[in-house]
Formats: C-alpha cells, sequence, structure tokens
C-alpha cells in the first residue's frame, strides 16, 4: 500500500491508486461542471424533482433563509444607494414625508421589525456560519442546536430592537 | 440534500484516499500527505479560489465588528468603512447566488457584469450620500428614533 511521508513516496504500481498527493484531473471542476449543464441542456432533458420531493429539514430552511435575507438585504441596499443618486431632497426630507403618513404604531412596529429581522437573523446566522467555517458544530445535534439559538435569538434581539429604541 | 448543487468530481478521488488510509494502520496524519502543488504534479493549481474564500470570511467578520462601531463611535469613518464593507460583502454574496443558479458560459459572464455595474454603482450611491447627505450611521439612528 501506498505510505506517504514529506519528502518520500513509496509508490505501488499495482494499485494504481495515489502517490504523494492526488493523480491531476484532467479538468478543473469548473470544466466538469459546465460540460454537465451543457449536455443536458442540449439534450433537453428535464430536471429530476428535488425541492418538491425531498423532506424538508430545519438546517435546510435555514439555509434557505439565510439566502433569501442576504438577497433581500442587498437588494434593499443597492435601491437605497440608487435613490440616493437619483432623488432630489435629502434624507431627513424623505423620512418627515414617511412620517407625515402617519402609519400607525402597530404597522410602524412591523415595517421596523421587517428590516430587523432579516438584519438579526443573517447576521446570527452567519455567525453559525463562521464557526462552521473554522470547522466546529457540525454534528448534527449540534447543527440544530445552533439553528434553533439563532432563530430564538433573532426573534428576541429584533422585538428588542423595536422596544427599546 | 442541499439546494446548492454543486459538485465535484475530484471528491471522490479524496475519498478514495481516505478509504485506503482508514483500512492500513497509518502512523502519519493525512494532511501530511495530500496538498496541491508539487514538483511532481504536471500543472500548477491557482489560488485564486482558496484566496478568494478567505477574502470572504475576512470581510464577514469586518463587517460584523463594524456593528458595535457604528453604534459607539458614528461618523465619517464608519460611514466609508460601513459602505465598502456593506457593498463587497454583497458583491460576494450575490456572486455566489450567481455561480450556483446560472450554468453556462456566456449567461455566467452576462450576470456577473451586470453584478459588478450594479455593485459599482451600489457603491457609489452609498459614498454620494455619505458626502452629500447625513451618512449611514445618521440615517440608521434617525430612521429608528421614528
Amino acid at each position: 500500500m501506498t505510505f506517504t511521508r514529506q519528502g518520500t513516496c513509496l509508490f505501488r504500481p499495482q494499485f494504481g491508486i495515489l502517490c504523494r498527493h492526488a493523480v491531476p484531473m484532467g479538468t478543473t471542476a469548473n470544466e466538469e461542471m459546465n460540460t454537465f449543464w451543457a449536455k443536458n441542456n442540449k439534450l433537453n432533458r428535464p430536471m429530476s424533482p428535488h425541492l418538491t420531493i425531498y423532506k424538508w429539514s430545519m438546517p435546510m430552511m435555514m439555509s434557505i433563509t439565510h439566502r433569501g435575507t442576504g438577497v433581500g438585504l442587498s437588494g434593499g441596499i443597492s435601491a437605497f444607494a440608487l435613490l440616493a443618486l437619483v432623488l432630489p431632497g435629502n434624507y431627513p426630507y424623505y423620512l418627515d414625508l414617511i412620517h407625515s403618513l402617519s402609519v400607525g404604531p402597530a404597522l410602524l412596529s412591523l415595517a421596523k421589525f421587517g428590516i430587523a429581522f432579516p438584519v438579526s437573523y443573517h447576521t446570527l446566522n452567519g455567525i453559525r456560519h463562521l464557526f462552521w467555517d473554522s470547522g466546529k458544530g457540525f454534528k448534527i445535534p449540534e447543527v440544530y442546536r445552533s439553528g434553533y439559538v439563532v432563530i430564538v435569538l433573532s426573534i428576541l434581539t429584533s422585538i428588542a430592537a423595536i422596544a427599546y429604541m | 440534500m442541499d439546494e446548492h448543487a454543486l459538485f465535484y468530481r475530484s471528491s471522490l478521488l479524496s475519498r478514495t484516499l481516505v478509504a485506503q488510509q482508514k483500512d492500513q494502520d497509518c502512523p502519519y496524519p493525512l494532511t501530511a500527505r495530500i496538498h496541491g502543488s508539487s514538483s511532481l504534479y504536471a500543472g500548477s493549481v491557482s489560488k485564486a479560489a482558496s484566496l478568494h474564500w478567505t477574502g470572504e470570511r475576512v470581510v464577514s467578520v469586518l463587517l460584523l465588528a463594524m456593528g458595535p462601531a457604528a453604534y459607539y463611535f458614528p461618523g465619517p469613518a464608519v460611514d466609508y468603512s460601513l459602505a465598502a464593507a456593506l457593498t463587497l460583502h454583497g458583491h460576494w454574496g450575490i456572486g455566489q447566488v450567481l455561480t450556483d443558479y446560472v450554468h453556462g458560459e456566456p449567461k455566467i459572464k452576462m450576470v456577473n457584469a451586470g453584478l459588478f455595474l450594479l455593485s459599482t454603482v451600489t457603491f457609489a450611491g452609498l459614498c454620494y450620500f455619505n458626502y452629500n447627505d447625513v451618512g449611514i450611521c445618521k440615517a440608521v439612528a434617525l430612521l429608528w428614533s421614528k
């Protein structure tokens, strides 16, 4: 069998497996992916059902929510930046404009929650992601536990942000 | 099932390697044997993807730090740092979403060009807001004081 150590390499050809590192691939992962899609699109193959048939799990839902909040927040920031460039008048002017609509406290809190929760959730779940990036917390019970912590804290901090400020 | 649909054939190869190692009594740590480029390689592997990944995490951590910074030290320094970090984090984030769902060379090039345009305008708009208007920190404070 192959035993390797830095600087030495014993290679048994009949196993045809690896020396001190993997056999170099002829194509990159990117090239392979593009080939896959080109072939299947050309043959007009339908995609197998996936999201519609597999059982949804909490980690799955949290993952796509992380993506959804990220895209939403990014879109919001871009929209804000675009409006800043395009609209005449300054920010306090438009804020007063919104104030004068006299929306009512319930709707106001709802709107604040609508901003606070995506920020809160994406931030807290982002920290969870960074823990994963450091290699920690991959055991399934840990994944679910950290997930519940993120959800609860997101709701609590959003409510705190509305009530406190 | 992961809704982020990517697959790597190279991972199958490394899994074979792991299986082989586990069958023997291997006295050496796995990481000592498997490494990317070396003199035995025909070609070299670009570190671009790896550096990009690290860059993404660094910006994420910096953005995290800017939360308390904005709360305790609002002002132009944090305003412009926030503009930069938010734009870059969003740009890379949306880039990953596009990579996951858009396939085919011409389409990929097109959407990435569009994203680059959007991010540029976003950064310009935020800087304009910081310079000519109240700035990001003050804007959030005013919004919340409703």
